[in-house]
């Protein structure tokens, strides 16, 4: 144990004499800051401004005076998607999705204006956020310390002595993995302030724990990759170049390789194209305008005859609220199967695509990091569910209110004349039926299970590249 | 020695190099995948712009089969608008994979409609494809990095450095050659793949042409990059770890940091702004007197002035006049969020001239037609289409033109 906290301690103890490893480590926790309280910033300011935007929308419409029920579902309502506290660290799909949407009768908008497609494109890499900075540079940083580890022994002729007496080949090892973790520990720490500062607004300690411990397994992923090529290959040069080579193929190429695979093995059908297919196989959905279209005859008979009742006139409801309540609920069952399979489409592609994180442990872990900070895509149509039981609440709450309020007489009457238009309206109390809408994600548990397919990838990484260590470890020749 | 035997010594040196092989092999796999997928891709979106322009023909069809007057004909009508991919898209899908290139429209208020968003799925978007942009911009330099930064270190290490250079008369006429074989090389894996599926998807020869010079001049750059880093007196793997830090700086720091400060430079209103303003116009107009709607209207459209309101209650002209002034009156915030963007793609590309990656992407999506000024002018081919359907409709909604089915077939048509 003292041999392998020896060889961890000169580890340490060469880092800190190395110009190269001492700039590179400062440049890198500069960048990592400024990025980190960028993102904070931008965040809180999203967050702001999302909020400040949904009061202004609830204000409005409660604010609107007394009218005819139906203007209101057309008038309809605007409801933002908060970001959530761990977005400070990975925003996720924050920036790529939009977050205003439109709701309201007999329409399933789509989320607009999303933060990319308003940006200044400076290629990919230029969103960078504190999560991609682990992600894609940290590894680079623990293979410019970690690459030298054994060969550097090897090369300045020291590594035959200190086998020769009588240390191991797995204790040295042992002792450069601990100083590489010791420093992967060090490297987490603006990550640990990020998540204490998440906690702070909200976020729960095991989804913040969790999240930490991810990445604390991916870097070690990096750190065993680093000392088992330096232990393997015998020239410095050659261990570095090998370990770049690694990076580029791990980090950069093979998850936009898996994207285009992904997209291309299980294609997917835009939002139109899902809307007109529907439109083909669903001709005779109606919106409920018209009273006597031929597939309500029977349920207008029906409620005659449950009221007892010849004429419309004489019931005590306003069927033109009933119908337009029951045409809601038909039609918004219908989108919802094509809205449900539009996502399902969705997350079969996402699925495909989080699978090639055993192919590469930097995908892994960025689908990781985004399910456990609850900005990936579950929960960005976990946001579009929410909002749209909300639609379908606040809809048929006005559609009650025609039904109810507002009489039948009064309801067909109303292009008459100015007096009937006015007299054709409801009640401004009623437009308290859109309550405030509140995003809820997904608790930490279920964020945590959703992750374990992608951490279960992660671990196998780790453990096999520790089982090829161990192994040779025990060959280690000078 | 001649020039030419140096070369053909050079290049036997070289071709028995096996990291230089297997990294050309890399290269021309890359190369060719990224377009593979990328020609894999634009015909899949040439199947779906045919799938939505059938079923947008037949859903119209039948609508209009069952309207008997322009205002239900115009409000029960959807029109496809799209931007089909060009002909060199294959190599850079740029803003079509975050940003709309297709919408369904109506004659009503174009500012609640034309922000609609029909994207793919976000998760692949986030991270981005693999397309020959991204191959060649990000990927590329790294790949020249790894071959050329150990150029003169390597020698040095193997103790043949000062024989070499002894040899070789003139040191550096040695290196330029080493290092213009190798990236010639690298250079020729790569755009063989591009220019193959160029021509078989016949992208038109000037931008096949400006392609090979914008890749060309960009390999010429990392090349002269790393030579300079390569005559270091340092061990390779300082030199390694240096240029891996230029291309941190260009590829991620600067665009970054470029991309933070354009966007504090540039404010633009916020998308909700623009939707809230116009639903307000548009729905107050119900309350409002028909004279506060028909005003505007007609100052912007004088040729309908003569248009009385029927007076009682609903009507279709009044309607469609609401819904136009709902646009005008969110207009010059719509006109700000067009501005700013503009504003902020030219300052990109300013920005874009000390970050060469960003550059060359920029560049390649602007010969793709996948770059933000093609998407403002996909949007401003959407918006004049509305206009004319506008103009279509309004002769029937405002003088009275009867109801004519068979006239139907004279709308206009949507020419991407």
């Amino acid at each position: 144990m003292s041999a392998t906290l020896t060889i961890a301690k000169e580890e340490w103890r060469y880092w800190r004499r190395s110009n190269l490893a001492l700039a590179v480590v400062a440049v890198f926790i500069v960048i990592l800051i400024s990025v980190s309280w960028l993102t904070a910033l931008r965040m809180h300011a999203e967050s702001h401004e999302r909020a400040h935007h949904q009061a202004d929308s609830d204000q409005t419409f409660h604010s609107q005076p007394d009218r005819h029920p139906h203007r209101m579902v057309h008038y309809g309502h605007y409801v933002f998607r908060a970001p959530m506290p761990l977005a400070v660290f990975d925003p996720g799909l924050d920036s790529v999705t939009g977050q205003t949407l439109f709701l309201e009768g007999h329409r399933q908008n789509s989320a607009t204006f999303s933060a990319s497609g308003s940006s200044a494109d400076l290629g990919g890499l230029s969103w960078l956020t504190p999560a991609l900075i682990y992600q894609v540079f940290a590894p680079l940083l623990i293979i410019v310390l970690g690459h030298g580890a054994v060969t550097r022994e090897r090369e300045s002729r020291a590594l035959a002595p200190l086998l020769a007496q009588g240390l191991t080949g797995r204790t040295l090892l042992a002792g450069k993995m601990l100083a590489l973790l010791l420093f992967v520990l060090l490297l987490l720490v603006p990550l640990v302030v990020s998540a204490l500062i998440s906690l702070g607004s909200g976020e729960s300690l095991l989804a913040a724990a969790s999240l930490v411990g991810v990445y604390l397994v991916y870097l070690s992923v990096w750190a065993g990759l680093a000392l088992l090529i330096s232990s393997i290959l015998h020239k410095r040069s050659s261990v570095l170049a090998t370990l770049a080579a690694c990076w580029l193929a791990l980090t950069l190429v093979l998850p936009a390789v898996a994207v285009n695979v992904s997209s291309y093995t299980a294609p997917l059908a835009g939002k139109i194209e899902m809307e007109l297919t529907m439109l083909t196989e669903v001709r005779d959905l109606s919106d409920g305008h018209d009273v006597d279209d031929s597939v309500y005859d029977r349920v207008h008979a029906s409620l005659l005859e449950e009221h007892g009742v010849d004429r419309v006139e004489d019931l005590e409801v306003n069927i033109r609220g009933v119908l337009a309540g029951m045409a809601e609920a038909k039609l918004t069952e219908t989108l919802n199967v094509y809205a449900e399979r539009r996502m399902e489409a969705e997350m079969r592609q996402a699925d495909l695509l989080g699978g090639y994180g055993w192919l590469t442990p930097a995908l892994a872990v960025a689908v990781a990091s985004r399910t456990l900070s609850g900005t990936d895509l579950d929960h960005y149509h976990r946001f579009l569910r929410q909002a749209e039981e909300f639609r379908f609440g606040f809809v048929q709450g006005l559609n009650r209110a025609h039904a109810e309020e507002l009489s039948y007489i009064d309801d067909i009457n109303r292009s008459r004349d100015e007096e009937s238009w006015m007299r054709a309206r409801v009640d401004a109390s009623n437009w308290q039926v859109v309550d405030e809408f509140r995003y809820e994600p997904a608790g930490a548990s279920v964020r945590l299970a959703s992750a374990g397919s992608s951490i279960s990838m992660l671990i196998a990484w780790l453990a096999v590249l520790s089982g090829m260590l161990v192994w040779t470890g025990g060959r280690l020749k000078p | 020695m001649s020039t030419f035997g140096a070369l053909k010594r050079e290049t036997r040196f070289m071709l028995r190099d096996r990291a230089f092989v297997v990294w050309m092999f890399a290269v021309l796999c890359f190369s060719s995948f990224a377009v593979w997928s990328g020609l894999a891709e634009v015909r899949q979106q040439y199947e779906s712009i045919a799938f939505l322009m059938d079923a947008d023909q037949q859903d119209r069809s039948v609508e209009f089969s069952k309207q008997s007057d322009w205002g239900s004909a115009a409000y029960y009508s959807f029109h496809l608008t799209y931007d089909p991919p060009s002909d060199f898209a294959f190599a850079a899908m740029g803003q079509r994979d975050a940003s709309s290139w297709k919408h369904r429209l109506r004659m009503l208020a174009l500012e609640g409609q034309i922000y609609e968003h029909d994207p793919g799925n976000p998760e692949l978007a986030l991270i981005g494809r693999f397309d020959f942009a991204f191959f060649a911009a990000f990927v590329l330099p790294l790949i020249l990095i790894f071959l050329l930064h150990d150029l003169q270190a390597s020698e040095r290490s193997a103790g043949r450095f000062d024989l070499l250079v002894a040899s070789a008369g003139s040191s550096g006429s040695l290196w330029w050659r080493r290092a213009c074989l190798r990236s010639g090389g690298v250079l020729l894996a790569t755009l063989v793949p591009l220019l193959i599926a160029g021509i078989f998807s016949g992208t038109t020869g000037s931008t096949l042409i400006s392609a090979v010079v914008l890749v060309v001049a960009y390999i010429l750059f990392w090349t002269l990059v790393c030579l300079w880093f390569a005559s270091w007196r340092r061990s390779a793997p300082v030199i390694l770890a240096s240029l891996i830090g230029v291309w941190v700086l260009l590829s991620t720091v600067l665009p970054a940091g470029s991309r933070v400060i354009i966007e504090r430079m540039v404010p633009i209103p916020t998308g909700a702004e623009i939707l809230m303003t116009q639903r307000e116009a548009v729905n107050d107009a119900w309350d409002l007197p028909v004279e506060n709607t028909m005003g505007p209207f007609v100052e912007r459209h004088p040729e309908w002035a003569g248009y009385t309101h029927s007076g009682e209650g609903f009507d279709w002209g009044w309607y469609y006049a609401f819904q136009q002034v709902g646009d005008q009156t969110a207009e010059h915030l719509s006109e700000a969020y067009t501005a700013g963007r503009v504003e902020r793609d030219r300052l990109a590309g300013l920005f874009a001239l000390a970050a060469p990656p960003a550059l060359l992407e920029r560049r390649l999506q602007n010969l793709a037609g996948t770059d933000m000024r093609s998407v403002l002018a996909y949007e401003g081919r959407v918006r004049a289409f509305h206009s004319e359907l506008r103009d279509f409709y309004y002769p029937g909604l405002f003088r009275g033109d009867p109801f004519d089915p068979g006239r139907l077939s004279d709308l206009p048509q949507f020419s991407p």
